[in-house]
């Protein structure tokens, strides 16, 4: 568990660092939202640091952050693994979507102590060696994308997806992918990436 | 020279698997040693003054470094903007003084040891304005309209015969009034800048569709010369436009790490993204078509309306391209900007041919139905050879061939040429077509090619994949011309420290640097051929070394003979051969090369001096009318272009695939909507700005026709970056009208506005 360091309340923190992203996704615009002058929020913060042990990709990692961190930004700016994109830290696109414990999560919305004694996957932990996992190798047979940075957020959604149990038809696919926006336009292809590699899934 | 195929390969991208792994690497993935946080914090009022700023609070935030207001900032030796022939996005820089020009500008940026701190110290600043009324759009008072041709002398208003008169005999006239809303880009990827200074050499890395513009402004902006500025962009995570011109917040970046003497990475959010970089800009059009008994077309008149700031006069002008589109032969055109207080426009996907096609292809719609004409018919019967404007004839033109396909594909004869006749499934269908264009155009490039005797090549310029399969196409230019596979090809990209690529805008990209690539290829070959043909011995002694191929990894003639490879480098004695070539289009003298490197764009393209050269294709789509939600779905769309040299099937079809897609979002979701008291943006993020998702998107099908075209370029490439969301905006209305008698003539379309439709 997290141990908020000396100085830091529990209850504080609970009160604010818990809270924010949760009013962040509701109201849009609280701690990941943009900075507007005038608008200053109470959203005060103890400076204290925590020690959280992360398991990302089967490797174990401790960190010592600042309770804010959110599970994309220790992923990223903490751990050097950037394959995880940010599109908008507020939940509305998917780019940071990654596995919790087998579960697709925004990591954007999700604070990096609250992954703590999970089971992350990102897209760096996707493939099996230099295998790729037969959602990566569709979706590059499909041009399954253009830009890129919607990608790794689609694929493991993609996954998640399969796995759940909702890629029965093209219309279930859609709808449980809606929630990974791709401004390039690819979902067609998304659509035909995901529903060759489901065969090979397994699905 | 090898040929290459007239619809190339659809090979999967050669950077897919950095794509699909996570190691490819987007501006704000590198890493740099020990880097400072940045955050903006941006003004609530769109025009006044500060009257004071005060960061006292947000200096109090543990781990904040500085805070730069405009008391403090670094002094910014503005660059010109864009539209003057400079790299600026706006003329306007901030955090230079009080003047407030628009709803979120920069009036400060916050340097923190962390991310968080920083984020937390932007909340902290407190500012106190003193405001004044703003003007946010059409109508506003405070609004100010002046004629683009008096203003510019760049701007002339394209013009043939006597429009007013003709359209005064016309037998069918149709006269309207159209509107295009505000548009944000929206890339997946934000904004961000990392600065990091290595003695007085500057790395900057930010995501880029022009990285030696980039390089240019910056150190323009901090006074300091180019080459002590590099510039990184290898991945750019979608730009359409957005990402082309240099932002305030650059310069200001680089300068706070300079001050702070450590790298900084400053993370734009979202909403901030609205409001300092570019937008497509709300437009209003007046159009008059006319036509005779028969449907012939006799005069077309369209007036342009633009919305742009106080500070710059930024227009897309799509006359230049409605007025080619039909055998018109009475045109008159006027363009006008409509000042406001708001940031600066710019260029989006396809800019001048979104909004302007939308007016022009509803309008010869409404002038079907008019007439009772089929629209496709109307179109074919108006179909031309040569510009109406100059008289030049089209380097090809397959508007013809396009839309026959495309009916054959959509099964448009099962039309019923009458509103609301058509159901399924409870609902209402309509079928809607419109023109695609997009002016062929092109820009300087240059290129390093190499070859090794191996039978591995290089290609080395500063160009960009921003999603477009730069990448790809580029190696398999290379592959296809050298010979080689196209897995034995390495192509960089994006890093002025490569030969000066151009701008990714304009869909000019391929064309230009496959025009460099060919240029390399052919001085490589002939340095190949040369030796291999006036050498004393060797298969192709004596040989015609014109006639001389790299083909198989191989240097062949002909009548099929020929050498390896490895031969044939043994016997020029080296063991690779390196060209670098410069490319510059018809009509561009070769000051232009120099001012490619020194960040001044030069485009060329549409109607050319002695040519007019466009891209077409025909877009159907179907749309489907809930009566009881009223909700328009568009279950499926078919397009068929005729676009040049096709480089990659597959990478061209994402592009008009999603190029379609984006046409969908301009008719039916797309729209920044504006508190008009305030001139400020209000559905600023990527929920509430809605852009098509993936269950809006059912089924596409997209064809591309074989086009033979030596005359646009070298390389024969049209472009297709833009092509794809040109029209369909105007089908999908189309379709709308055809299902519902509703005639949207202002998109995006709202279920509000089909509740004026007797048939709902």
């Amino acid at each position: 568990m997290t141990n908020p360091t000396p100085g830091a309340s529990r209850r504080e923190f609970l009160s604010t660092a818990a809270s924010a992203p949760l009013v962040a996704g509701a109201a849009a615009g609280v701690l990941g939202g943009e900075a507007r002058a005038q608008t200053t929020t109470g959203a005060a913060m103890a400076g204290g640091q925590v020690l959280v042990t992360l398991k990302v990709n089967g490797q174990t990692h401790r960190l010592s952050l600042d309770p804010r961190v959110t599970l994309v930004d220790a992923l990223r700016e903490h751990l050097g693994l950037t394959g995880t994109k940010v599109g908008c830290n507020h939940g509305q696109c998917g780019a940071c979507t990654v596995h919790k414990d087998g579960v697709r999560v925004l990591s954007c919305l999700t604070l990096a102590v609250a992954a703590e004694g999970s089971e992350i996957t990102t897209i760096e932990g996707l493939a099996d060696g230099d295998e790729l996992h037969p959602m990566q190798a569709a979706f590059v047979q499909h041009d399954a994308y253009q830009c890129g940075y919607c990608t790794p957020g689609q694929i493991l959604s993609a996954v998640a997806c399969v796995k759940e149990g909702h890629a029965g038809s093209d219309a279930e696919i859609r709808e449980y992918m809606s929630g990974n926006l791709c401004r390039c336009g690819a979902y067609v292809n998304i659509v035909a990436a995901i529903n060759d590699a489901k065969t090979k899934m397994g699905a | 020279m090898a040929e290459l195929p007239l619809i190339g390969e659809g090979a999967p991208r050669i950077d897919g698997r950095l794509k699909v792994t996570g190691d490819a690497r987007y501006a704000a993935d590198f890493s740099v040693p020990n880097p400072a946080y940045a955050q903006l914090v941006t003004s609530t009022i769109a025009r006044g003054r500060i009257v004071s700023l005060d960061a006292s609070e947000a200096g109090k935030v543990p781990g904040v470094l500085k805070v730069y207001t405009h008391e403090n900032a670094p002094k910014i030796e503005g660059v010109p903007f864009f539209g003057k022939g400079g790299q600026a996005y706006q003329g306007f820089r901030p955090l230079q003084g009080v003047e407030i020009k628009h709803e979120g500008q920069i009036i400060a940026l916050v340097v923190a040891e962390t991310l968080e701190a920083a984020r937390e110290a932007a909340f902290r600043v407190k500012a106190t304005y003193e405001p004044q009324t703003p003007a946010a759009t059409f109508g506003d008072g405070g609004t100010e309209t002046e004629v683009a041709a008096e203003i510019s002398k760049q701007h002339t208003d394209p013009k043939t015969g006597d429009a007013d008169a003709a359209l005064k005999d016309a037998a069918h006239v149709v006269e309207a009034e159209y509107e295009t809303a505000t548009n944000h880009h929206n890339a997946m990827e934000l904004y961000s800048t990392t600065a990091h200074w290595t003695g007085d050499h500057l790395t900057i890395y930010e995501p880029s569709q022009w990285v030696y513009g980039l390089r240019a402004g910056v150190a323009g902006e901090l006074g300091i010369p180019q080459d002590k500025v590099r510039v990184l962009s290898p991945f750019t995570g979608g730009a359409f436009g957005s990402k082309g011109t240099v932002t305030a917040r650059s310069a200001l970046t680089a300068a706070a790490a300079r001050a702070l003497n450590r790298p900084v990475k400053l993370l734009v959010t979202r909403a901030q993204g609205y409001t300092t970089a570019s937008y497509r800009a709300e437009t209003k059009h007046r159009i008059r078509l006319g036509a005779d008994g028969d449907g012939t077309f006799v005069g077309f008149v369209h007036e342009g309306f633009e919305l742009t700031s106080r500070p710059d006069t930024f227009l897309v002008s799509g006359t230049e391209s409605t007025v080619r589109m039909y055998g018109f032969k009475n045109v008159r055109t006027k363009v006008s900007a409509v000042r406001a207080d708001r940031n600066t426009p710019g260029f989006m996907r396809s800019p001048a041919e979104v909004p302007y096609m939308f007016a022009l292809e509803s309008a010869v719609d409404e002038l079907a139905w008019k007439i009772g004409m089929d629209p496709i018919e109307l179109r074919l019967k108006n179909d031309t050879k040569t510009d109406p404007i100059t008289g030049k004839p089209f380097t090809t033109r397959q508007v013809r061939a396009c839309f026959e396909r495309a009916k054959e594909l959509f099964g448009w004869d099962r039309r019923v040429a009458k509103v609301g006749a058509m159901r399924a499934d409870g609902e209402l269908v309509g079928y809607g077509a419109a023109l695609a264009c997009y002016p062929t155009q092109l820009a300087p490039a240059a290129v390093r090619l190499t070859l090794e005797g191996k039978g591995r090549a290089r290609v080395q310029i500063a160009a960009h994949d921003i999603g477009t399969g730069t990448y790809t196409v580029l190696a398999q230019a290379a592959a296809g011309l050298l010979g080689v596979a196209l897995d034995r090809v390495e192509v960089e990209l994006g890093d002025t420290n490569l030969p000066a690529g151009p701008i990714s805008g304009g869909s000019v990209a391929t064309a230009s640097s496959v025009s460099a690539i060919m240029k390399a290829a052919e001085a490589i070959r002939l340095r190949l051929a040369t030796a291999a043909t006036t050498s004393n011995d060797g298969p192709l002694a004596g040989k015609d070394k014109e006639s001389v191929v790299l083909k198989d990894g191989r240097l062949v003639a002909e009548d099929g003979t020929g050498e390896d490879l490895t031969d044939a480098f043994k016997r020029l004695g080296v063991g690779t051969v390196e060209e670098y070539a410069e490319w510059l289009p018809d009509g561009v003298d070769e000051k232009a090369m120099r001012g490619l490197y020194n960040g001044s764009v030069k485009i060329v393209g549409g109607p050319m001096q002695d040519r007019t050269q466009f891209s077409f294709g025909a877009e159907l789509v179907e749309v489907r009318v809930n009566p009881r939600t009223l909700s328009i779905r568009v279950p499926r769309m078919v397009g068929v272009f005729a676009s040049g040299r096709i480089m990659n099937r597959m990478t061209a079809g994402s592009q008009v695939l999603g190029g379609m897609v984006w046409g969908v979002g301009s008719a039916l979701h797309e729209q920044t909507e504006i508190d008009r008291r305030y001139a400020r943006y209000v559905n600023d993020n990527i929920a509430e700005y809605l852009v098509p998702v993936n269950a809006d998107i059912v089924h596409q099908e997209i064809e591309f026709l074989e086009e033979d075209d030596g005359e646009v370029n070298l390389a024969g490439v049209k472009g297709l970056g833009e092509l794809g969301n040109v029209g369909t905006n105007a089908a999908v209305a189309n379709a709308v009208y055809h299902a519902t008698g509703f005639r949207a003539r202002k998109i995006p379309i709202r279920i509000e506005d089909v509740l004026k439709s007797h048939l709902v």
